[in-house]
C-alpha cells in the first residue's frame, strides 16, 4: 500500500462517518458523535440486520474487488458486499495506481513494433489456415482414382489436418494474451492453443510424476502391459485431494471417490472408470489376486466437461437402462498385516459409437479375479488415464469391513511364514586341517 | 660404462710422465686425445658409475603377490534351491548382476531374497551386455520373465486367527490400557514403595528410599507434641531455659575437657 493511503485512511473512515450523517440515516444519526472512530461501538452496532446490510453497502461504496487493500476493507467487501477480493494484495496495491490502459495499447514504441511485427505473422498463419481448408475440402471432394485409391487419399488427409491443426496453434502460440490467459487459469479449452498449452504443461512435470508412479508401484506390468496416459486423471475423496500413490485412509476410501479427468484432444467421448486391487492375498495359491471395486461406463468427457463424480454418476439417472455403473463401489480392505494394497484407478476411452451395457457388463463380471487386460480386450477400450492410491490396515479398518460385510474377516492376521533353513552339510574334516 | 675403460690408459700415461724423465716420446697420440677430453670434464676420476632412475628391485616394493585367497566365486551353482539371504556369489566388482528375486550386497555379494531356484541368465532387453543371477520360484520357469507379464510374487504368508481381546489390547499410555471393547480402565502403578504408615517415600542418595523432607518437618505435628507459646515477659521461664542451656553447655566441654587433657598430658 502507498504511504500516501495509509496515512490517509483514518481520517477517511472519519469522513465517511461525517457523510453518512449528512445522508440521513435514521440509525446511523445516532453514532454520528463518534468522529474518529471507525470501529462498532456496542455489540448491537455489529449485529447485521438486513436493513443495515443494504445501507452498509451504500456505506463502502468505493470498495472495488480489483483494487481493496487492507486487512479491514478486505474484510468489509467480503462480509457486506459478499465479494471476494481479486488477485494478492499487492497486486491489487499495485492495480490502485495503475491508469488502467489495456493491455494492447500501451504506450511503449518497442512494445507497439513488436506486437505489430506478431500480428503480422498472425495474419499470415491465418491465411494459411485458409488455404490448408480449401486444399482439404478439394481432396475430399476428388475421387479416390484420381488421388491413387482410398488408403493413400486417407493418409493425405490426415496428414493436412495435422497440418491444420500445427497452424492452428501457431497462429495464437506468440499472443501475450493467450499466454496471460494460460497463466491465469482463465482459458477457454475449446480452442486448440489452451489445450495445447495445458497439455504442454501437464507433460513437463505432472506426467513424468505420474509415469514415475507407475512404474515405481508396478501398475506395468502388474495390471497392464504398457501404458501411455493421455489424459490427467485427479483423485479426491470429497475435498480430499489424493497425490498419485499416497497412502489413504480406509475410512475416506469407504466412500466413492471424485475424478477431475482433463483431456487435451478436442471433441466429447465416451470413458469407462474401472477400479482395480492387484494385491488380494490368496492363501492357498501363496501369491496374489486381482479384485475389480468399480466399474461405470458410458461417461461422456470432453475437454470442458472435467468431473466424474464416482458416486454420484446414477443420481438422476432414471431410465435403468442408461445406467453408468456397472459394479458398485467396493470400500477397499486390507487384512492386519497383509501387505499394502494399490488401487488403481483406469479411464479407458471407449471406441466411437461403442456404447457399452453395463447391466450385461455387471451380470456378467466377477469382483475377484478380475483380469483388466481380458475386459479391455473384450469391451474394446483403449487406456488412456491412470491414477493409484494405497491402502493399508490402520484403527479405522476393522469397522469399514463390518460395514463391507466382511465381519468375519476382522480378526484374521497375516503373519510371515517361516523359511525352513537349508540342511547344514559338515565338510569333511581334512579342509579344516 | 664407457668412461672407466677409457680413463684406464690415460691413468697410465699420468704415472708414466710423473715416474720417468722420458718425456712423452713412449705415450701414444690416441692416449692424449683421452686426457685433453678429461680436462675438459670436470668429473672426478675417483666416481666410476652413474645411476639412473630404475625401479626398486628388493624389499616390499612391488607388493606380495601371493596373499590368501579370498574364497570369491560361486556359492551355489545353477538350478540349486536356496532360501532368502543364501549367498549365491562372492565376487570383487560386478561381474554379476542380481536379477529377479536377488539382490546385491555391499561387497557385490549377490544373495537371494526369496525361495527357489538359481538361474545364470542374460537379459538383452535390460542391458544388453550384463549377466545376472536370479531365483526362479519353480524350477521348471526360465529366467528372464516375459518383460509384459504380470510379475510373479509368493504371497510367504499365513492367515491367523486371533481372538480379539488378546489381538487389539495395546498399552496407549501411562497406566492406561485399551481394551478389545474399547474401553478405557485405570491401571495401579506400584513402581514406588509405601511407608508401613502408608507414607510416599523418594529416592534419596546413594540409591536409598527416604521420607520425603515435607513428611519430616510434619513430623512434630503428626506425633501431637506442642510447644508452649513464648511469653516475651516471662522471666522464670527464660532462666530456666538459659540455665538449662549452661548445663547442657558445660557437660559439653566437660566431655571435649578430658579428651583433650588426656591427649596433652601423654605428650608431657
Amino acid at each position: 500500500m502507498a504511504p500516501g493511503n495509509h496515512a490517509v485512511r483514518p481520517l477517511n473512515s472519519c469522513l465517511r462517518c461525517v457523510r453518512q450523517t449528512g445522508n440521513g440515516n435514521a440509525s446511523l444519526v445516532a453514532n454520528s458523535a463518534r468522529f474518529l472512530s471507525s470501529t462498532a461501538r456496542t455489540p448491537e452496532d455489529v449485529q447485521v440486520n438486513k436493513t443495515e446490510k443494504v445501507e452498509r453497502v451504500d456505506k463502502f461504496p468505493e470498495l472495488d474487488p480489483a483494487t481493496v487493500v487492507g486487512k479491514r476493507d478486505e474484510r468489509r467487501l467480503i462480509r457486506f458486499r459478499g465479494v471476494m477480493p481479486i488477485g494478492s494484495r499487492r497486486r491489487r496495491a499495485a492495480l490502485q495506481n495503475s491508469q488502467n490502459i489495456p493491455f494492447e495499447q500501451l504506450p511503449y514504441q518497442c512494445f507497439q513494433d513488436a506486437r505489430k511485427v506478431l500480428q503480422e505473422d498472425r495474419q499470415e498463419k491465418i491465411k494459411q489456415i485458409e488455404v490448408a481448408r480449401l486444399r482439404i475440402a478439394n481432396l475430399q471432394a476428388q475421387d479416390e482414382a484420381i488421388s491413387g485409391g482410398k488408403q493413400a487419399k486417407e493418409n493425405r488427409l490426415r496428414s493436412m489436418y495435422n497440418r491444420l491443426e500445427e497452424l492452428k496453434i501457431l497462429a495464437d502460440i506468440n499472443d501475450p494474451v493467450v499466454k496471460k490467459k494460460h497463466e491465469d487459469g482463465e482459458e477457454d479449452m475449446n480452442k486448440p492453443i489452451y489445450r495445447y498449452l495445458a497439455d504442454k504443461q501437464w507433460r513437463q512435470y505432472r506426467r513424468k510424476i505420474l509415469e514415475q508412479r507407475i512404474s515405481q508401484l508396478n501398475l506395468v506390468p502388474d495390471i497392464l502391459p504398457h501404458l501411455d496416459p493421455v489424459a490427467e486423471v485427479d483423485l479426491a475423496f470429497g475435498r480430499r485431494k489424493i497425490p498419485h500413490g499416497d497412502f489413504v485412509d480406509s475410512l475416506i476410501s469407504e466412500r466413492a471417490p471424485r475424478l477431475k479427468v482433463q483431456v487435451f484432444d478436442k471433441g466429447e467421448r465416451l470413458v469407462t472408470v474401472v477400479v482395480v486391487d492387484p494385491d488380494v492375498p490368496i492363501v492357498q495359491k501363496d501369491g496374489f489376486e486381482y479384485r475389480c471395486h468399480f466399474i461405470a461406463s458410458n461417461i461422456p468427457i470432453s475437454p470442458t466437461s472435467t468431473s466424474i463424480a464416482l458416486n454420484q454418476l446414477d443420481l438422476k439417472v432414471k431410465d435403468t437402462t442408461a445406467k453408468h455403473i456397472a459394479l458398485p463401489w467396493l470400500p477397499p480392505t486390507v487384512h492386519k498385516g497383509a501387505p499394502y494394497h494399490r488401487l488403481a484407478v483406469f479411464l479407458l476411452r471407449q471406441a466411437d459409437g461403442n456404447v457399452i451395457d453395463t447391466a450385461k457388463v455387471g451380470r456378467s463380471t466377477k469382483r475377484d479375479g478380475f483380469i483388466l487386460r481380458s475386459f479391455i480386450d473384450k469391451q474394446r477400450l483403449t487406456p488412456v488415464g491412470v491414477t493409484v492410491f494405497r491402502t493399508k490396515w490402520d484403527d479405522n479398518m476393522a469397522s469399514v469391513m463390518q460395514r463391507a460385510g466382511l465381519g468375519d474377516q476382522v480378526n484374521m492376521e497375516f503373519k510371515r511364514k517361516r523359511v525352513e533353513p537349508l540342511p547344514y552339510k559338515k565338510k569333511d574334516g581334512a579342509r579344516y586341517r | 660404462m664407457l668412461l672407466p675403460r677409457l680413463l684406464a690408459p690415460a691413468r697410465v700415461a699420468i704415472a708414466s710422465s710423473r715416474s720417468s724423465s722420458i718425456a712423452l716420446a713412449a705415450s701414444s697420440a690416441h692416449t692424449f686425445e683421452v686426457v685433453r677430453c678429461i680436462a675438459a670434464n670436470p668429473i672426478s676420476p675417483a666416481l666410476t658409475f652413474i645411476r639412473h632412475a630404475s625401479h626398486q628391485t628388493q624389499g616390499r616394493a612391488n607388493g606380495a603377490k601371493d596373499g590368501p585367497g579370498k574364497r570369491l566365486g560361486a556359492k551355489k551353482s545353477g538350478e540349486e534351491y536356496v532360501i532368502p539371504g543364501n549367498i549365491i556369489f562372492r565376487q570383487r566388482g560386478t561381474g554379476w548382476f542380481a536379477g529377479e528375486n536377488c539382490a546385491m550386497g555391499r561387497d557385490h555379494t549377490i544373495y537371494a531374497t526369496e525361495a527357489g531356484f538359481v538361474k545364470y541368465y542374460r537379459d538383452p532387453l535390460k542391458h544388453p551386455n550384463r549377466q545376472y543371477i536370479g531365483v526362479a520360484l519353480k524350477r521348471t520357469e526360465s529366467l528372464p520373465y516375459p518383460p509384459n507379464a504380470a510379475r510373479r510374487r509368493r504371497l510367504n504368508m499365513l492367515a491367523v486367527q486371533t481372538s480379539p481381546d488378546t489381538a487389539i489390547t495395546t498399552i496407549i499410555g501411562e497406566g492406561r490400557i485399551l481394551d478389545g471393547d474399547m474401553t478405557v480402565k485405570e491401571t495401579k502403578v506400584n513402581a514406588m514403595p509405601r511407608h508401613k504408615s502408608g507414607k510416599e517415600l523418594v529416592m534419596g542418595k546413594n540409591y536409598a528410599f527416604r521420607e520425603a523432607n515435607w513428611q519430616i518437618g510434619r513430623a512434630a505435628e503428626n506425633a501431637g507434641i506442642k510447644v508452649r507459646p513464648f511469653i516475651p515477659g516471662d522471666r522464670f521461664r527464660a532462666w530456666q531455659k538459659s540455665a538449662a542451656r549452661k548445663a547442657a553447655n558445660a557437660e559439653k566441654r566437660g566431655l571435649r575437657g578430658k579428651r583433650g587433657g588426656g591427649g596433652k598430658s601423654k605428650r608431657k
